[in-house]
């Protein structure tokens, strides 16, 4: 349970209402599991809070009547609570989005979560207008790697890595797999490596599962990119047409510049991942400021190497 | 509590004035009232609830007054069976929008049912500020208006969709008189709410969404890329089999692809620098060419 703040808790209580209001007498330990409410706070929160609204001129019969039994409750005269507060559009998203999305990872076709999506789209107003597709990877990979993740097995792995351009062959033990920014990633400790690592799955061009079985490492809570103190830092001048840059990577500082334009500060990972930022970004990137392991003739070298395709 | 509670008892708008008298707790009038009133009514607000400023009635010279409409304070109710709450609830730990309390959304419409403790999320969706208009506007079958690639359009928003890590619309473009997407990262500036829509959405409108290159106003030409084997793999699984034209014995691909914006396109060619190459229209073949001889120059 996480704690709640002020507004937090009057917008729970607001929903404990009228679900309260509407039985005969609700269990005190049922409301906090219910309504994910501190149960240490709820006694007082209900006679000291709710039982205390009211409208002019606050007779009995104009405030909240709280009435508290061992560990019943019951709550009269609460007219304008009687039904919960409607989602905001954010919060419809949400549930919507969620339940979108679980459906389609799923292939359900009937069940309890359908049931809830379309009672909430009809609720809601809003039939078939959102769509979500976390992304795709090939169907056979993700199955292996799932029932690796569930047995704890090794994996063996052809894997190409795009930001160096090439690829390897490893042993993998698989933690986590999760979507990020349209694509699946698998988290996983890379036994070449010894370290954790995340891989995207689409890249994965072979897997095996192999019969070795490993101890479990925790969650594999890793994000699917994060950098190293030691890694070059590059700061690049973006036009404003590059802005997509600074929404599409993760950065370590960007300030607006008077033409619209921005500076930002990249840290490199893999050299070949820039070059090709550089390459696609042409113009609209000017290298500011590079650390020394950048090649200083990265652009034109990387050009020039396409180029060759085409004479 | 007891703010909220005057202002869904009341049928007429309540000045500040009377509002203080009524709800009690307030200081004496003057500035430090008026703070904590501002102060209270804004945090309202941020919990969704809407209130609503109109004319005190009698008063002159007018005053505003507030309350809020019983009507538009609660929803309709979607009646969940406990089974469904439970399903709700495991697919907003498994998939979490934006920062949203996907609990808070769940008490207010039946409860957090079910335990999902043990379960650790899948993605997370991005939230953008415009999509709370857009989606209200898919909602209520209305119009709106926003700059998308410097121009100003009136669209019937239809449906948004999420994918490839991007969330789209997908509505009528009265500007161009049919129906397009837009990337609604890429709107500029703010979506503004219009009149209702005079269009209505297409029966079996669903399927994927396009690809950057295909996003855009210009006369459609179709490309021919040739993929090098290490890379077709991948480039198969993305762009759909369906856009593979030929396949050849060493395992690179051509793929027949229309182009509608050729800006993205060529940033798309280029994220395989010398694993694949350009093969037509001559044309695209030499902006490309021209592109790259102006960097390595």
């Amino acid at each position: 349970m996480k704690r709640l703040n002020a507004s937090e808790r009057v917008a729970r209580l607001l929903a404990i209402i009228p679900w309260v209001a509407s039985q005969s007498g609700a269990h005190l330990e049922e409301i906090a599991e219910r309504f994910d409410y501190p149960r240490k706070h709820l006694e007082a929160d209900l006679l000291e809070v709710v039982g205390m609204v009211g409208v002019y001129p606050f007779t009995p019969d104009t405030q909240i009547e709280v009435v508290l039994d061992d560990d019943r409750v019951w709550i009269h005269y609460a007219d304008w609570f009687a039904r919960p507060l409607r989602l905001s559009s954010e919060q419809a998203m949400s549930l919507l989005a969620a339940g979108e999305s679980v459906l389609e990872l799923s292939g359900e076709e009937s069940g309890p979560l359908l049931g809830g999506l379309t009672k909430l789209g009809a609720a809601l107003g809003i039939d078939k207008g959102l769509e979500i597709r976390l992304g795709s990877a090939p169907e056979e990979t993700l199955d292996l790697l799932r029932s690796a993740i569930t047995d704890n097995r090794v994996m063996q792995i052809t894997y190409y890595t795009y930001g160096r351009d090439e690829s390897t062959t490893r042993a993998i033990e698989p933690a986590r797999v999760f979507a990020d920014g349209g694509e699946w990633y698998v988290s996983a400790h890379c036994r070449q490596a010894n370290d954790e690592r995340v891989f995207r799955i689409d890249r994965i061009a072979e897997a095996t599962l192999l019969d070795e079985h490993f101890e479990s490492r925790g969650n594999g809570d890793t994000a699917s990119f994060s950098a190293r103190d030691d890694d070059p830092r590059i700061q690049l001048a973006l036009s404003s047409d590059a802005a997509w840059v600074i929404h599409q990577y993760p950065h370590e500082g960007v300030e607006e510049t008077a033409d619209g334009g921005y500076i930002v500060t990249l840290a490199i990972t893999a050299v070949p991942w820039l070059e090709r930022l550089l390459v696609r970004l042409g113009p609209a990137a000017q290298i500011v400021e590079a650390a020394p392991g950048i090649p200083v003739d990265l652009v034109r070298a990387s050009a020039s190497r396409v180029l060759a395709r085409y004479q | 509590m007891n703010l909220l509670a005057a202002l869904l008892h009341t049928p007429v708008p309540l000045s500040a004035e009377s509002l203080r008298t009524r709800v009690g707790g307030y200081p004496d009038a003057g500035a430090s009232f008026h703070r904590a009133f501002e102060r209270d009514k804004e945090d309202l607000r941020s919990m969704g609830i809407p209130i609503s400023v109109g004319a005190v009635p009698a008063s002159d010279p007018p005053l505003d007054g507030y309350r809020i409409d019983p009507k538009e304070y609660a929803g309709s109710d979607p009646k969940l069976d406990p089974d469904e709450l439970a399903a709700l609830h495991l697919a907003t730990t498994l998939v979490r929008f934006g920062d949203v309390s996907g609990d808070q959304a769940l008490v207010q419409v039946g409860g957090v049912v079910g335990d999902a403790t043990s379960t650790a999320p899948v993605a997370a969706l991005p939230a953008d500020p415009n999509l709370n208009p857009l989606f209200d506007a898919v909602r209520n079958k209305a119009s709106v208006a926003f700059v998308y690639n410097d121009v100003q359009r009136t669209i019937d928003p239809y449906k948004l969709a999420f994918q490839g890590g991007h969330w789209y619309l997908t509505g009528f473009d009265h500007l161009r008189g049919e129906q397009r997407d837009f990337r609604v990262d890429r709107i500029a500036g703010a979506v503004e709410p219009g009149g209702p829509a005079t269009t209505t959405r297409p029966d079996g409108l669903t399927g994927d969404r396009a690809q950057s290159w295909e996003l855009g106003d210009e006369e459609p030409v179709v490309a021919t890329l040739l993929v090098d084997a290490d890379q077709s793999g991948w480039a198969k699984h993305y762009l759909g089999r369906d856009a593979v034209a030929k396949a050849h014995d060493d395992g690179s691909a051509e793929f027949a692809l229309t182009v509608r914006n050729r800006e993205a396109f060529r940033s798309f060619v280029l994220t395989f620098l010398d694993h694949a190459e350009l093969l037509g229209p001559p044309e695209l073949r030499a902006e490309l060419i021209s592109w790259l001889e102006e960097l390595a120059a």
